[in-house]
């Protein structure tokens, strides 16, 4: 886990690349990487990489990076982590290709050369990475299947430069600022900026499961090599029938052990975040099944929430009680809390209107000395554990013939938008379900939505809104990823969940979090091939409660108080911090955002936004 | 069609025996075209200009113009037959997409739109939008006019690149022309020049602007002249205001400088200056560079990558006079030895070698 970037000054006409601006923009990223940082330019100033380290596999100088090839044709800046790099290692060293480190970097130099742009198809792991051919002039970028590691790049039309955060784009001072306004309508649609857009028109995020190439002509599209709406929509149908109901429960362990197992590759010790959930419970206990003796865990504690529901602490102590593990529970202050939102809001690459859980509890496991942490993140939209698996069916079916009477939906939405005037309590967002929920992908945009579209024009400036939702056509946005569309309700909802909420916002924000800290955070939920073992198994499941797969799952079942524990959300005091916190009182600026019924989601997103 | 013999059809304002900026870019366009190894034929269908005096490339072949706008576009549907099999349409002109795109779809020809300066910058009517979007790649004369065009242009980033204006041999440095010293009565005299028309709907070029910040500049270096050639309507405007500003007698109306004189008015010439918010890319900064001047240009439009990033001259505030006349009496003091990068970076060599990769990507 490291930060990368890149200069190709690609065009005939462009200077060569700046070395300054290089430098600047890898150093913005000096907590990705605080082990090392290397830099690499091209005899004749057409193409430079930087690197920033964070040592996992193979600790010693081997592993750095930038790194050449032995005939230095080929040189690779690389972030992430290559979970199956051993077996693929073996197999090219069969073929007769010699190594010179024990680093997962070689592996993919080694694996480029013998199969070009398609080794993408042979990874597992998160990673975003740019290979130099010197052969042929060409860049070639690509990014993991769900997104876990992002990877940004701006194209002004002489020159593409890239990076792994925007912040550090920028840094190098030679892009220009202009707003995205698709990018900010997203944010105040979502909470989170959706990709391929970012807050800047020219900078761009290369999209999950995709791959660029650069040549001298400039980049070409982004070809995408995976989707998770082809793997539902295959799942749902002939893989499906290879699987008996029976035969679920076994096929979900063996894959959730198969994935764990891969998550642990490390060459320093591997901890995990633990809530009161079962998606990190149980991934604590998959990990001692799979062998691992000493393991840290860590939990945030908050004195607000002491002897409450809300309280994770206690359970989750129970959870490392049970599974034996080197148990910490760190608690954090409202006044820690107000040090850190500066720091916070500078360490966010984008606007997002979440992470701060994450923030904290990655701190909470740097000062433990951990530089790895497990997390649970990715059960949710793996196993339907948002109310939106059982919301978003449901009015699909009780809307789809009145939201397609002509005028309905309008007419409801004026006639509640002006009811709110008598009834101020009244959810905004019901003004929509009307002339939305009569679709899937309208559904989801009432479930997730924090504004709706007409109401960006109490944050933002009306022209940019129009623009913005030309731009983006958050409707289409969303259907992009139903395509292919998968046949039931449930992988529907999965796909939307893991393409759009997950990508955008869940991984950019633990991204981000994190790596202010130093810490890799990796995600065993979150898997190319768990997906397609698990996609076939639930759908053979029936109405069994996912959930209850996983936490069955390892050898020792978790205690039933984590299973009949109703889901709490998003459980720590940060929002009424946050409303007390004079840095985060921007939206009192705004009357339409004063109001008491005021969800407090809108008014931080207003603060972010404002930032 | 098999990536070796690629039927092209060019639809532009003006090509050969056309006049100006936009003209001289098409005939630099098609001639790379023509000596592309995989084109086979190209027909251009130009709507204005001559019958061209000059001979055509092989392989192309030059309709004549058909004037209004209807007869154009009838022309250029009836044309379609005898032509033949169309693999690309190259279409010089924003204005001219609405007939562009159909054609294409028509013919199933891949389609290829050429940007140049302000009229691609703002948003157009729903109709270009629309026939903007079918292009399968778009070629911007520089960075800032791609990026304008990428604020309301509802495509791909990836699919609009940037193809620069190139530089002929014939821009190159010599000794000041006597004739015409004795004509403008330049001996002794240091010489600030601008070459573009006065027109008054270009004022953004800077014409007064450089007027304005000329008493700064006279008081460090009394012996400079301002020699403005071109003409046009906003020249009555302009002859006024350096009345205004008592500077009459140090600025030089040249008029309209005839194809054939204007490399003697570049030598003529120590520093260029046009301080525009308004080009496209600004031609004329890469002919009085590779003519030996020193090159003032704003920092807001396309003149920064005919400056390159300000490695071929001065990038300045263009709205900002003490800068300018600092930049002016500075410029006017240093020599320029800059004429060989000049030509080097933006030869027709590398012009052309970029037409053949991109129409790789676009067949």
């Amino acid at each position: 886990m490291c930060g990368i970037n890149g200069i190709f000054a690609y065009h005939y006409a462009a200077n060569p690349v700046d070395r300054s601006e290089l430098l600047r923009t890898r150093d913005h990223m000096a907590a990705r990487g605080p082990d090392g940082k290397g830099e690499w330019i091209a005899n004749d100033g057409r193409v430079g990489f930087g690197h920033r380290r964070l040592a996992i596999i193979d600790l010693t100088d081997g592993g750095a990076q930038p790194m050449a090839s032995d005939d230095g044709s080929l040189i690779i800046t690389f972030n992430g982590e290559i979970y199956n790099y051993r077996e693929l290692r073996q197999d090219l060293e069969a073929e007769g290709h010699v190594f010179r480190s024990n680093s997962d970097t070689e592996v993919l130099l080694h694996l480029y050369a013998v199969k070009g742009e398609a080794m993408v198809h042979e990874l597992r792991g998160m990673f975003a990475f740019a290979i130099w051919n010197n052969k042929r002039g060409e860049v070639f970028l690509a990014r993991d299947p769900y997104g876990i590691k992002p990877l940004y790049y701006a194209d002004d039309g002489w020159t593409l430069r890239f990076a792994s955060s925007v912040k550090a784009l920028m840094a190098g001072g030679r892009i220009s600022t202009d707003p995205e306004p698709a990018g900010w309508v997203g944010f105040y649609l979502f909470g989170s900026v959706p990709e391929p857009f970012t807050t800047y028109r020219e900078v761009r995020a290369l999209p999950a499961g995709a791959t660029l190439l650069v040549d001298a002509q400039g980049p070409q599209m982004p070809h995408r090599y995976f989707s998770i709406a082809a793997i539902c929509a295959q799942s749902d149908g002939e893989l499906a029938t290879s699987y008996k109901v029976h035969n679920a429960q076994k096929q979900t362990r063996a894959a959730l052990i198969d994935s764990v197992r891969a998550h642990l590759v490390a060459d320093v010790p591997v901890g995990a975040f633990l809530s009161a959930g079962i998606d990190s419970g149980a991934l604590v206990g998959l990990m001692r099944d799979v062998g691992q003796e000493d393991v840290t865990t860590v939990t945030l504690a908050f004195d607000e929430f002491e002897g409450q529901h809300d309280d994770e602490a206690p359970i989750a102590a129970e959870v490392a009680h049970h599974f034996g593990t080197r148990h910490h529970r760190r608690l954090v202050t409202e006044r820690e809390f107000q040090d850190d939102l500066p720091l916070i809001l500078e360490a966010m690459d984008q606007p997002s209107i979440d992470g701060l859980n994450s923030w904290f509890v990655s701190k909470a496991a740097r000062e433990l000395g951990l530089k790895v942490a497990i997390s649970g993140l990715g059960g949710d939209e793996l196993f339907g554990g948002y109310p939106s698996f059982s919301d978003i069916p449901r009015w699909h079916r009780l809307l789809a013939v009145p939201s397609r009477m002509p005028f309905l939906g309008e007419a409801a939405r004026w006639a509640i938008t002006a009811g709110r005037t008598f009834w101020p309590g009244l959810n905004p967002k019901s003004a929509g379900l009307i002339k939305y929920g009569g679709s899937f992908a309208g559904g989801y945009l009432l479930r997730r939505g924090l504004f709706m579209p007409w109401e960006l024009e109490m944050v933002m400036d009306p022209a940019m809104a129009r623009d913005g939702l030309q731009r983006l056509e958050p409707l289409h946005h969303i259907r992009q990823a139903l395509d292919p569309m998968p046949q039931s309700s449930f992988a529907k909802v999965a796909t939307l969940e893991a393409s759009l909420y997950m990508r955008n916002q869940l991984l950019r924000d633990t991204d981000w979090a994190s790596m202010a800290h130093s810490l890799e955070v990796r995600v065993p939920l979150v898997d190319s091939h768990l997906l397609v073992t698990l996609n076939a198994a639930r759908r053979a499941a029936g109405g069994l409660d996912g959930k209850t797969i996983l936490a069955m799952s390892p050898a020792k079942s978790l205690p039933d108080t984590v299973i009949h524990r109703l889901k709490t959300g998003f459980t720590t005091p940060i929002a009424t911090w946050l409303q007390r916190d004079k840095r985060a009182e921007r939206w009192k600026k705004r009357s339409s955002l004063t109001s008491s019924y005021c969800p407090w989601a809108r008014r931080w997103a207003y603060s972010v936004g404002a930032a | 069609m098999n990536g070796t013999d690629i039927h092209v059809s060019a639809l532009v304002t003006d090509a050969f025996g056309g006049f100006g900026g936009i003209a001289q870019y098409n005939r630099d366009f098609l001639t790379a075209l023509a000596q592309t190894n995989c084109v086979e034929r190209i027909t251009v269908l130009p709507r204005l200009g001559d019958i061209p005096i000059e001979t055509l490339p092989t392989k192309l072949r030059q309709h004549p113009a058909a004037g209004n706008k209807l007869a154009y576009a009838l022309n250029a549907f009836a044309a379609l037959g005898p032509i033949g099999r169309v693999d690309t349409i190259f279409c010089g002109h924003i204005h001219m997409m609405p007939i562009a795109a159909p054609l294409a779809r028509l013919s199933g020809a891949s389609l290829w739109l050429q940007i140049h300066g302000i009229e691609a910058w703002e948003r157009p009517s729903r109709l270009l939008q629309w026939s903007v979007r079918q292009a399968n790649l778009v070629t911007a004369v520089s960075r800032h006019t791609r990026r304008r065009f990428l604020s309301w242009a509802g495509i791909a980033p990836e699919k609009v690149k940037v193809l620069p204006n190139t530089i002929h041999e014939k821009f190159s440095s010599g000794p000041k022309s006597a004739n015409l010293l004795d004509r403008y009565d330049l001996h002794g005299s240091k010489v600030l020049l601008t070459v573009s028309r006065l027109a008054a709907s270009e004022r953004y070029k800077g014409h007064d602007r450089v007027i304005e910040a000329l008493p700064l500049v006279l008081a460090v270096c009394p012996q400079m002249r301002y020699l403005i050639a071109g003409d046009g309507d906003d020249r009555p405007r302009l002859e006024e205001l350096t009345k205004r500003h008592g500077v009459t007698d140090k600025v030089v109306f040249a008029g309209h400088v005839p194809e054939d004189e204007l490399v003697d008015h570049f030598r003529l010439a120590d520093v260029f200056v046009m301080p525009s918010l308004g080009e496209g890319f600004g031609i004329v900064f890469l002919q009085a560079a590779a003519c030996g001047l020193n090159v003032i240009a704003g920092n807001l439009d396309g003149s920064v990558d005919a400056l390159a990033d300000g490695r071929l001259g001065r990038l300045i505030d263009p709205l900002d006079e003490d800068a300018l006349a600092e930049a002016i009496i500075i410029a006017l003091s240093e020599k320029n030895l800059q004429s060989a990068e000049v030509v080097d970076r933006f030869s027709p060599g590398r012009f052309g070698l970029e037409v053949k990769g991109l129409l790789r990507h676009v067949v």
